[in-house]
Formats: C-alpha cells, structure tokens, sequence
C-alpha cells in the first residue's frame, strides 16, 4: 500500500461531541441518546487522516499519544480505516480531550479545548526519527494544529525542513505564532490556512480589513508559500495565489452549529486535489472550500464522501478580488 | 483469508541503537510485550521482547532450571538489568526477525506463531519495512468466525 501522505498531529485529542438544545451554563443537562454523545479521535491532524480515508487515500497518522485516552484514540482510529497506518510516540503523560457541545436549535457551538501532555526531550527524539523515516515513504506531509505547551513553534520548522529537505509537499493549518516563527525562520509550507479560531491574526499582525487579510498572505506567497486560504468570515474565504487574490461565498445557508471539522475537510480535500495531480493552486483551494460546505451539512464530525462534495461543486460563488 | 484481513496498521518500533530501558518505556507505554526493531529505512531488522530483556537479566543455569524458585534472590537479577540497561536493543533482540507479507495466508501465519512460540509477527512490504504487525489474537478472532481459509 503506498501511504501517499504523512499527517502529523503533536497534540491530537479524544473529541467528545455534545448535542444538546437550549443549552445554558450553570443548568444540569441531561443527554437520553447515546448517538448524542459522541467520542472519536481529534487532533487536526488524525481528522485529516480520517478525511483522507473517506476519499480513499491511504495515510501514517503520527504525533504523541499517552495513557489512557491516548489507548482509545489509537484504537477508535484503527477501528475507522484500514487506510489509517498509525506511527505515535507514546509519551509518559495523558492524551487531552476535546470538548464540543453543539446546540442546533440556538446554531451555536461551544468548544473546550485542553492544553496537552509535557513532551520529554528523548520523545521528541524518537518522533523525529520516526517522521523522517515515515517521510521517505510519502509524497505529501500535512501538520496541523496545536503544539503541546512544552515543546513551542521551533518544533513546527524542524518539521517543515526535514520535509524540505526530502523534497516534500507541506500543507499546514496552524495559529499565527507558528506562522509568524516559521515566516522569521525561511520554513513556509507549500499551503497554509492559517487557524483563526481564537483571534484573527497573522504575521503578528491584527486582522480587520479585507486589505489586511490580503496583504498579510501575500507576504507568505512572496516568500514562497504556493497558496493561502484565510478563513475571511464565518462562510465566506479568500484564496490567494501567486495569480492573484478571491473571494469565495455559499449560494445556500451555511449551519454555524455545524462547523466542528470543517476546516480540517478543507485541509483533506485540498491534499486530495493535490494528489490528483491538480498544480492549479486557485482550483485546489476552491475544491477544498466546497468540501468544507458539504461538511456543513452535516451535524456530526464525520466529512462528507467525494460523491456529497460533488453535489454542492455548483453551491458557491467566486471573485476575483485582485 | 489473508494476514491483511486481520493485521494492525501500526508502525510503532524501536530502531537498532535504542537503549533497553527505551525499549521497555515503549512497551510498557503501548501495552505490549514486543516491538519491532528496524533500521533508519524502516525496514525490520529484529523483534524484542521482555522475555528478551528477562532472558538476558537472569543467570545462565536458570533458564536451563525454568523456575524461579532456584535463584536465590532477585540480587543477581537486579544488578543485570541495570547492567544492560543503557546497551544497544540490537544486542538483546531475536533476529533474523520472523516476519510475513500482507498477502500471507493465515494458516502460514499461525504456524510461524505455534512453531516458534511467539504471539506477533511484525507484517512487511516487497522491500522488507514495517507496514503493521499481526497477532495471535487477530488469527484466533478470524478462526472463531470460522474465517482462517
């Protein structure tokens, strides 16, 4: 089996998902369905494997994994795919979890996230030498999300070398103080979405007008970054190349509360389109955007499958901004 | 059925010049009483156990007794494993490694284990790298549902 793509998760979580209506703080909920309480493994990376999986594309998940909760994420993940190969460093301390609760009737969603084990010096090690050797066998590494407190955004440009090096692909979805360090340090992915979960944010500098959001990716596409996709609103995304700069929107309502994992069907969807051998940057961030509108359709984490992208392929709108 | 019916997509390994005490951390960590051991390419050079580890730790004239019962105390044990504590896992483990491919039949399989009692295979490509591990346990599931053919 040819894996094709490493993903690389240093703080992956057991998400639990929550749907509860009406849902306040400091009053006792009750959940009566058990499929309204979800456990499944999380980390952006491990839910891009899982993505990759749904598009058929065979993946070595890798990252930390610890204790308890780490022995249920790898085994739910096995459970998921045959198309997964798991390569974690188990580490001393305890896998986080992740808390989602999901309130349909009100369209909100509430997320919890925790901070992560301490990574010892000798676990780095080992997960270092174990990605490189993993490497040789992909074409394309993605590494997303949070890194463990302990370890810091250094950790994030060894990574991107070494894939340099072996003339890897890198995609990457990430908070701006790893895109700000790996921009310092000449380490730039070939793609990043940048996370803006928390705040909107990116070269350490304070989003607020469309110019901003532009200006700052075109900094990265200068400095050699292939393609750009800032999560501009909640529905609405620009797409910046070496072409030039787009705008992309739904035709259809998007659900708010149905955004948990969105972005990491995004991140799956554009590596497909990748690997499929499409080098337009525009198209591969434009199918990545439809997936992600598929994903909105649905209420649990799950991504959608090829044929459920396919039918919102004509469900946005493109524009050209620059 | 196939060893790639039942195997385990997992990679996890110790490479060559890992210590003892790093080998017993990762088995101890993941739950399991061997790992693969491979070269910097990936490809499975050895397999260790802590039977392995419990082999080398104790005297010579115990595993030809098989009961704990003749030592005299667990001094000589101790002072061994701490011995080898920090040495090469290369030293201590089986090689050359059992191993089979994902095509191999179960029945195969089986008989590796029973033949030199063992309870993992680790599963390889065309060029001899890690690709998951089979166990004992996967097989017996198969067999249960009648599925070894």
């Amino acid at each position: 089996m040819n894996l094709k793509v490493l993903t690389v998760t240093l703080n992956p979580a057991l998400d639990r998902e929550m749907f509860i209506d009406d849902f306040q703080v400091n009053r006792l909920h009750r959940i009566l369905r058990s499929d309204r309480s979800i456990l499944s493994p999380g980390g952006k990376g491990v839910n891009v494997s899982v993505a990759l999986a749904n598009f058929g594309v065979p993946s070595v998940a890798t990252g930390f994994l610890g204790g308890y909760m780490g022995r249920i994420l790898i085994e739910e993940l096995r459970r998921t795919s045959n198309l997964i190969t798991t390569n974690f460093v188990f580490i001393k301390g305890e896998t986080r979890e992740n808390i989602a609760i999901i309130d349909e009737k009100n369209h909100t969603i509430t997320e919890i996230n925790s901070p992560g084990p301490l990574i010892e010096d000798i676990d780095l090690d080992h997960l270092m030498r174990r990605y490189t050797m993993s490497l040789s066998r992909v074409e394309l590494v993605v590494i997303s999300g949070s890194v463990p407190e302990s370890l810091g955004s250094d950790v994030y440009v060894k990574l991107v070398r070494v894939a340099r090096e072996k003339g890897k692909t890198v995609f990457m979805e990430v908070r701006d103080r790893h895109i700000s360090t790996l921009y310092e340090n000449d380490a730039l992915p070939d793609v990043i979405k940048p996370d803006f979960r928390m705040e909107y944010r990116l070269l350490r500098k304070s989003l607020e007008t469309t110019d901003d959001f532009i200006e700052q990716a075109k900094k990265l596409i200068e400095r050699g970054s292939k393609l750009v996709v800032l999560s501009y609103q909640v529905d609405k995304d620009l797409i910046v190349t070496s072409d030039g700069v787009w705008l992309i929107k739904p035709k259809v309502g998007v659900e708010i509360s149905h955004i948990l994992g969105t972005g990491d069907t995004y991140m799956a969807a554009m590596v497909y389109r990748y690997l499929s051998g499409i080098r337009d940057m525009l198209d591969v961030g434009r199918f990545g955007y439809i997936a992600a509108l598929a994903k909105t359709k649905k209420a649990k984490k799950k991504p959608p499958s090829l044929q459920e992208i396919e039918e919102f392929s004509d469900k946005y709108i493109l524009e050209r901004v620059i | 059925m196939k060893v790639s019916d039942v195997m385990v997509y997992d990679i996890s390994a110790v490479f060559e010049d890992d210590t003892v005490e790093r080998a017993v951390d990762i088995m101890e960590r993941h739950v399991v009483s061997g790992v693969p051991v491979v070269d910097e390419d990936m490809r499975v050079v050895g397999f260790v156990t802590e039977a392995d580890i419990m082999r080398a730790s104790i005297p010579s004239y115990f595993t030809l007794l098989q009961s704990a019962s003749f030592l005299p105390d667990t001094d000589q044990f101790m002072k061994n494993v701490l011995k080898i504590r920090d040495h090469k896992v290369s030293e201590y483990m089986s090689k050359p490694p059992i191993v089979v491919k994902a095509d191999s039949t179960l029945i195969y399989t089986a008989d590796l284990m029973m033949r030199h009692n063992i309870k993992t295979i680790p599963v390889v490509d065309d060029e001899g790298r890690l690709i998951g591990i089979v166990t004992k346990i996967g097989i017996l599931k198969a067999a249960l549902k009648g599925e070894l053919e």
